[in-house]
């Protein structure tokens, strides 16, 4: 009887069991669906994650390409800026993090900042290396490196930073580097930038940038879970230790000659604001590139603080603008050899034919200027004289669209394609334009542009090409900033040739006619560079330029200083040595007023000083000194 | 001779088989499992001994017969009472929980053996309690608080996962008792509304954040990998690398170069899954699945209510200790730290384990004689 309550009393349960297994069958069934989705299905991607958590990248940077000028000398470099990287899960808090304070003789605050950093880095990344200090001083290294056995989670690693020997000078074509920036990575994923990396941001830095830079390498090596590297024993994982080396960026020589920007920076003593160029005449090679005032490239490289950026930006002679190329300005006077040319080459002025200058112009009610009273002239005391009476009468006779022509012959309005500082290509005022924007044409205009006041306006790399192709004999050449691209074990990968815009129409004897004025300009006791010439030194042709500048165009904010702002360019354009012209240079000193009187001698010196230093004894002293 | 015979002839070898197979896969998976780069450590070697003991623990427990369990089950559900009472006095604090009585240089986790005198005492209760027509919820204010007892005292330790597998296992049991329909839906009622409040008032912040960094699992948004789901996300990388066939013994990367968090304890089947791949979990797996329905076998046979409680409540803890471990290392549950029974390591769980086993055997061998 016992037994049989019992069975019953255990039969009331019985049909639930099926129910349970079947409900273990199913919770296993899900177990079962988990794992053939981890572990068939998504494998892979479980698997990319395993490799990444093993292996830690360590980006090797390339060192970038070094920059020479035309005699060799450094331009840019790299040196190893010292950084310090700190892996926070390896350090020991409480005891390391004062410990560094020490040793980087952090401040107060500097201290502060520095624990909230490393307080702030995420749990994934703690085990990664996090660039905390950049380029410490040389003391702070050896301190540092003194305790390297104490301090396990903190290294300090030299990484190649740009170096400019020469800091300020040529600082606008050398340009200057920065970090990019998240949208710069975003754009362009293909080029493989990273956070960190410092890519060119003007002048050949950013124009070659890609030459430059080389290309990153890296050295994959296996990490445990806290960061600490690992031997791979046996094999383990799958992937395994490798180093990819960085090829490093391509050399440069430049057609720079930075003992000639030297010369220029000397010369240039004194005058607050103003630009120079020179270019080779038989090539087109550019020797000087020189913008005035200028800032140091290196700062900008080290980046620098929004206070001293402000300062440059709210300097008044705008220091951050290259005024070699991205300026552009009237021409002044210096305008008026391609006039003259214009009416010789077409035959509609007879150069005898002379003009009396009585001081001034008149056309209509209007009586236009002179800067004397020449008296009579004819085009070559015109020229030396620079008169604007002569060239007026010139003027009327030529035309607006015949200037115009020979302005575009010489490569105004134009390009130049020297390929940095977003060239500017000047403007020509045709007709149209004058009758867009002043309502109508009127003579006076043509009259203002055949003396280079009209609405013509030049760079100075382009009228240093113009003044080089009238120098030549009437080639007119694409200006070359680099001579040679070299491999970094310095066999030569790329030269550049002279290349050749266009051959002027221009018949050689209207040239010498126009050159041998130009000579006058210098050489002639009326010229207006006369008092400029040093006797006994390389001849120099050339033309002054006096150009007023827009009344209010630009303003100082302070008034009592607003005067300098209304002040004309000075110009100075020319060449030498004059009998067989080498260089071409070009000279402007911003409101500097007369061309002759403050340009000219600047230009005199630089061309004195650099023809002059090649004179047989003084180059083998520079060969003495270089050795 | 007789007994010999008799164990010989009635011992259940496939449970025996069975659960030696998981111990020994558990012993070769904690050596790797703690053979990790460059620590050396005995873990597997302890297993063994803990292992040892709760065969002998086992031993004695089958050749009793379980009639003497029955009989004394409110002594040992004291006992177990005592010893959780103890663990306040004697107790030593480990990461901010009481849960352990040192003893020697071993230390005993009383909540770890409450799981089996719960069963025993809830089966003495439902032994001699039997009704055939359906219980109200006043019937089950006696088994409530047989449960809610010992519970209220682990949860003061705090251990909310063991807490948690009392109460289901509590829960399992009681299906096999036929509930009125009207006590369901008020019980239904009960936990709707109990379920937000103690959300609010009885999880600890850090016990939230495991549930919330699933749920952000389950419903595919960006997972914060960075505290609470940062060891979900490392088990699943170990086990989701592991493919088809595993990475082979000792050659876990997760594993060997300690992205596992208590490898031995929580994550063994990360280990494993890594190292041997879908076959081999699915073997673990099987293994489990297959305890777990033999133990209801055995419940489905047993000869009186005690032995089919005893049963049920043995396979339910096998059951949800797995489950749960299992849905946690795979990331569908939330973190807690539950073991997977004789495959992680651990002193009390592998005696509570083995103690339970003992029972199954138990009641398996005891079914014909009557």
């Amino acid at each position: 009887m016992i037994m049989l309550s019992q069975r019953r009393e255990v039969g009331e349960f019985r049909k639930r069991y099926k129910w349970m297994a079947l409900f273990a069958i199913v919770v296993f069934g899900i177990l079962f669906g988990r794992l053939i989705q981890l572990q068939l299905l998504q494998h892979d991607q479980w698997s990319a994650e395993a490799i990444d958590n093993i292996t830690k990248t360590i980006s090797l940077p390339a060192s970038r390409g070094v920059l020479r000028d035309a005699n060799g000398e450094i331009v840019a470099t790299n040196r190893p800026s010292y950084d310090v990287f700190i892996t926070p899960q390896l350090l020991i808090p409480e005891r390391d993090i004062p410990l560094m304070i020490e040793l980087m003789g952090l401040d107060e605050e500097q201290a502060q900042a520095f624990m909230r950093r490393l307080h702030d880095v995420p749990p994934p990344r703690r085990t990664h290396q996090i660039r905390m200090f950049t380029d410490i001083t040389r003391d702070q290294v050896a301190a540092i490196e003194t305790h390297g056995v104490e301090l396990r989670g903190v290294d300090v690693v030299a990484v190649p930073l740009r170096t400019y020997p020469f800091g300020s000078l040529a600082s606008h074509a050398v340009g200057y580097l920065n970090e990019v920036s998240a949208e710069d990575i975003a754009r362009h994923p293909e080029q493989g930038y990273r956070a960190g990396d410092r890519l060119g941001r003007t002048g050949i830095e950013k124009h070659w940038e890609s030459y430059l830079r080389g290309r990153r390498g890296y050295r994959r090596i296996l990490v445990d879970a806290r960061g600490r590297r690992q031997r791979d024993r046996e094999g383990l994982a799958a992937t395994r230790e490798t180093v990819l080396e960085p090829v490093p960026g391509q050399d440069f020589s430049l057609s720079l000659d930075m003992q000639l920007m030297r010369t220029i920076q000397r010369a240039f003593r004194g005058h607050p604001s103003g630009a120079a160029v020179v270019v080779d005449v038989r090539t087109g090679q550019v020797r000087a590139l020189y913008s005035k005032p200028s800032y140091d490239i290196n700062e900008f490289t080290a980046g620098f603080s929004s206070r001293r950026w402000n300062e440059l930006l709210e300097n008044p002679f705008r220091p951050l603008l290259d005024k070699t190329v991205y300026e552009s300005y009237f021409p002044g006077s210096t305008f008026k050899p391609i006039s003259a040319l214009a009416a010789l080459q077409d035959g509609i002025l007879d150069p005898a034919h002379r003009v009396e200058c009585i001081g001034y112009y008149e056309i209509g009610n209007d009586r236009k200027g002179c800067t004397s009273v020449h008296g009579d002239v004819d085009m070559h005391s015109a020229i030396v004289q620079s008169c604007n009476v002569y060239f007026y009468r010139l003027a009327e006779e030529v035309g607006l669209e015949r200037l115009n022509r020979y302005a575009r012959e010489f490569g105004l309005g134009r390009r130049t394609g020297i390929g940095i500082n977003t060239e500017s290509r000047g403007f020509l005022a045709d007709r149209q334009w004058y009758e867009d924007h002043f309502g109508r044409y009127r003579v006076g205009y043509t009259l203002n542009t055949a003396i280079g006041q009209g609405n013509t306006r030049t760079t100075l790399l382009q009228l240093a090409l113009a003044y080089g192709a009238m120098a030549n004999g009437g080639t007119l050449h694409a200006p070359l900033l680099v001579q040679g691209i070299h491999g970094a074990d310095g066999t030569l990968l790329e030269e550049f040739p002279p290349r050749v815009r266009r051959r002027l129409a221009i018949d050689p004897e209207h040239l010498d006619y126009v050159l041998r004025g130009m000579r006058g300009v210098v050489n002639e006791p009326n010229g207006t560079a006369y008092d400029a010439r040093i006797a006994g030194g390389v001849t120099i042709a050339g033309k002054t330029g006096t150009a007023e500048v827009q009344p209010g165009g630009r303003r100082h904010p302070d008034p009592r200083r607003a005067w300098y702002f209304n002040k004309s360019h000075a110009w100075f354009a020319g060449f030498a040595p004059a009998d067989d012209p080498e260089v071409a240079i070009v000279v402007i000193v911003e409101h500097g007023g007369g061309g002759g009187r403050i340009a000219a001698p600047i230009a005199v010196r630089i061309l004195q000083e650099h023809l002059g230093s090649r004179s047989p004894t003084a180059s083998a002293s520079a060969a003495e000194r270089s050795h | 001779m007789a007994l010999v015979r008799t164990l010989r002839d009635q011992f259940d070898w496939t449970l025996f088989v069975a659960t030696c197979a998981i111990a020994v896969l558990g012993i070769v998976n904690l050596y790797s499992a703690t053979s990790a780069a460059g620590v050396q450590s005995d873990l597997h070697i302890q297993q063994i001994y803990w292992l040892t003991l709760g065969t002998g623990v086992a031993v004695l427990i089958v050749s009793i017969d379980y009639h003497h369990f029955e009989r004394n089950a409110w002594v040992a559900y004291g006992a177990g009472l005592v010893l959780l009472v103890l663990v306040f006095l004697l107790g030593r604090s480990v990461r901010g929980s009481m849960r352990w009585i040192p003893i020697g240089g071993f230390s005993l986790q009383p909540s770890e053996l409450m799981k089996v005198f719960l069963i025993i005492a809830l089966a003495k209760y439902l032994h001699n309690d039997p009704k055939t027509d359906g219980r109200t919820l006043k019937d089950l204010v006696i088994p409530g608080l047989i449960l809610a007892v010992p519970m209220v005292l682990i949860l003061k330790q705090p251990d909310l996962g063991t807490a948690v597998i009392c109460a289901l296992i509590f829960g399992t049991v009681m299906v096999l008792t036929h509930l009125k329909i009207r006590s369901l839906v008020t019980l239904a009622i009960f936990f709707g509304v109990s379920a937000p409040l103690s959300w609010s008032y009885l999880l600890e912040d850090y016990q939230k954040g495991r549930f919330t960094a699933i749920w952000a699992r389950w419903s595919g948004e960006e997972i914060d990998i960075l505290d609470a789901g940062w060891h979900t996300q490392q088990s699943l990388v170990a086990i989701g690398s592991g493919g088809l066939t595993g990475k082979g013994f000792m050659r876990g990367t997760q594993n060997q170069f300690r992205f596992l968090p208590d490898q031995q304890s929580d994550f063994p089947f990360s280990v494993w899954s890594e190292e041997h791949g879908f076959l081999g979990a699915f073997v673990l797996l099987g293994l489990y699945l297959f305890v777990v329905i033999w133990g209801l076998k055995i419940a489905s046979q047993a000869r009186d209510r005690f032995g089919a409680v005893v049963s049920v409540g043995v396979s339910a803890m096998i059951f949800w200790h797995a489950v749960i471990n299992l849905g946690m290392v795979m990331g569908m549950l939330p973190v807690v730290g539950l073991t997977l029974p004789l495959f992680s390591y651990g002193g009390s769980s592998v005696l509570t384990v083995m103690m339970g086993l003992g029972l199954l055997m138990n009641v398996s061998m005891r079914r014909f004689s009557f």
